[in-house]
């Protein structure tokens, strides 16, 4: 690394006086991209959801009547209630999944690294890949219903039977999909336990589950709290699963809140409701986060 | 090879107490190794079941029943002789590419500004751009396509990748590492004389390498797998991306062995970042949280 030594040292006030248009022009290429991408679509929104816009581009305001719409459309609460059951399926899945493997690979002497490899690895795939392999997983020919049927359990319509039935077995897909960043977070919070607290318990004879319900659990409240927060966040974006196991279906027994959304927008072309929609999903995540700042304030003081 | 036991202990060096207990925590032990053999066939096989579906022969028994008499490479070579499939690879690489290096570059850049610079609102500016994080990409979908349609952006990269590009978790990543870095540093380089680009290519740079490093390898993961904004905005097959072209592919009546052909094609350049940077992209998880 070789700086030229040519100019002669600037006094220091000259390069205050620069620093503000030096800013502006370091920050401005993103903050461009930000305008136009993040805050306008976001301002966008909220203007759209008062309006009854169409594909053409031709729209009038029309107050409020889309959220009059919304609350009288059955399909609206029906999304709502599908995306609600999906996360209590989802995130709870997640949780044990995620907090059983975290604390094997803390505990493991051998091949911890292996493990945890073979663990986060379908992490790096996407939702429509794991989708297109769980279809054939969840076929009456496939890998599930064949281990079911040598032992002697009948074809299990996973992705075509009652809501909770399609529901769990999504559930398991994303979980399956995704665990592993959960995982690799309550890994990090189990190694920064101190270590003399578990010996001290050790000590005193506390067993190993006692040890984990007394110590570890409270110590890594924070962390799993943190966990529980972004998956249901994830939980109530599901989309691409959807999409592609099962269009909604059947009988829009898997009909998500986002896959509404998309349905409004790009079949119906109603982009002022489907608008709306997304109005909403913004605000059961913003709910989410304030709930999570009040229960960290609260532990807090 | 991971089952190999450790080497009892000398019985007679140890006391008895530390004796029983050894031998109680390498049978604890043992049922730990089980149990994730368990868990890592759960992740694994359905991997695995992609790959032998794919190099079975279309229409012969095979998995679950059976594993097949004969394995083909005809349907991976269909799949890649099909002119659309390597399309969209192609588009998924341009997709995933184009983001990296340009969100890695103004990103930098923004974060080097709000971490050195002192500018007329340079805190607010940096507040609202995390305040996006809290809005959902969904959220504003229907927004998102208007704008970029009614900017004829539907159907061309420009209108898939920049959209795409105002990345707050990047921003912000590199305004933390930034910050950390010693100001020594930078006053050398003023003192020397350096130019602000200078300082931004020969110091800010090389100096955030390692998480430049982290942060492209998400931001390539986050577009190689992104499905809905693509799925919207790329709507004729010469403009798909690999998650949009599998979903087609999907949707009709294609030979399974087919889809799986594809599917374990277009999952590749995953493994293979996963393979190189495994330890690398695990490590980053826990101290960055970056999240897909």
């Amino acid at each position: 690394m070789t700086l030229q030594r040519t100019a002669p040292p600037r006094p220091s006030w000259r390069d205050r006086v620069r620093d503000p248009g030096w800013g502006l022009i370091f920050v401005l290429p993103m903050l461009v991209l930000f305008v136009i991408f993040r805050f306008v679509p976001s301002l966008g929104a909220l203007g759209m959801s008062f309006t009854d816009y169409r594909l053409s581009g031709d729209f009038s305001f029309v107050g409020a009547e889309n959220y009059r719409r919304l609350i009288e459309d059955d399909l609206f609460f029906d999304s709502l209630r599908v995306t609600l059951l999906y996360a209590l399926m989802y995130v709870p899945l997640t949780l044990v999944v995620s907090l059983g493997t975290a604390t094997m690979l803390h505990h493991v002497v051998r091949g911890r690294g292996l493990f945890r490899g073979l663990l986060f690895l379908p992490y790096v795939t996407s939702f429509v890949m794991a989708g297109i392999i769980w279809i054939w997983i969840y076929d009456s020919n496939g890998l599930a219903n064949g281990l079911l049927e040598r032992v002697g359990l009948g074809p299990v319509p996973f992705l075509t039977g009652n809501q909770a039935m399609v529901l769990g077995s999504l559930a398991i897909v994303s979980v399956w999909k995704s665990f592993g960043y959960s995982m690799l977070i309550l890994l990090a919070g189990l190694k920064n336990i101190p270590e003399d607290v578990i010996e001290a318990a050790t000590l005193d004879g506390a067993g190993a589950w006692a040890k984990f319900r007394r110590i570890t659990l409270p110590l890594l409240r924070p962390v799993i709290f943190f966990v529980l927060v972004i998956e249901t966040i994830v939980a109530f974006q599901v989309f691409d699963t959807i999409y592609v196991m099962t269009g909604g279906g059947p009988a829009r027994a898997s009909y998500g809140l986002v896959y509404m959304l998309y349905d409004q927008g790009f079949k119906f072309f109603d982009f002022g409701y489907a608008a709306t929609i997304g109005v909403m999903l913004f605000l059961v995540v913003l709910v989410i986060s304030l709930v999570q700042r009040y229960v960290l304030d609260r532990e807090n003081t | 090879m991971t089952t190999l036991t450790a080497p009892p202990a000398p019985a007679a060096t140890s006391p008895a107490g530390t004796g029983r207990r050894r031998r109680r925590r390498s049978g604890a032990n043992l049922w730990l190794t089980v149990l994730l053999i368990l868990a890592s066939v759960f992740t694994v096989v359905p991997f695995v079941a992609v790959i032998v579906l794919a190099v079975t022969p279309e229409g012969a028994q095979t998995i679950p029943q059976r594993l097949p008499d004969e394995v083909t490479l005809d349907n991976l070579s269909a799949v890649l002789s099909a002119s659309s499939f390597l399309r969209w690879t192609l588009n998924s690489f341009i997709y995933s590419i184009v983001s990296v290096v340009v969100i890695l570059l103004t990103a930098a850049m923004a974060g080097y500004a709000f971490a050195r610079k002192r500018f007329p609102g340079s805190n607010a500016l940096m507040w609202s751009f995390l305040a996006t994080l809290m809005v959902p990409a969904q959220a504003t979908l229907i927004p998102m396509f208007v704008l970029v349609s009614r900017m004829e952006g539907v159907n061309t990269f420009w209108g898939l990748i920049v959209p795409t590009l105002a990345n707050s978790q990047a921003v912000f990543l590199m305004r933390q590492f930034i910050k950390g870095l010693p100001d020594d540093l930078f006053d050398a380089a003023k003192i020397d004389g350096a130019g602000e680009w200078t300082v931004f290519w020969r110091l800010v740079l090389p100096l955030t390498k390692p998480v430049l490093a982290t942060l492209g390898i998400f931001v390539f993961l986050w577009h190689w797998n992104d499905f809905l904004w693509p799925l919207v905005v790329a709507q004729t097959d010469d403009m798909r991306t690999l998650t949009v072209g599998l979903s087609t592919l999907n949707a009709e009546t294609i030979a399974r062995a087919r889809i799986m052909a594809s599917a374990a094609i277009s999952v590749i350049p995953c493994l293979v970042i996963f393979g190189v940077l495994q330890r690398y992209l695990v490590n980053s998880i826990a101290t960055t949280g970056l999240k897909g």
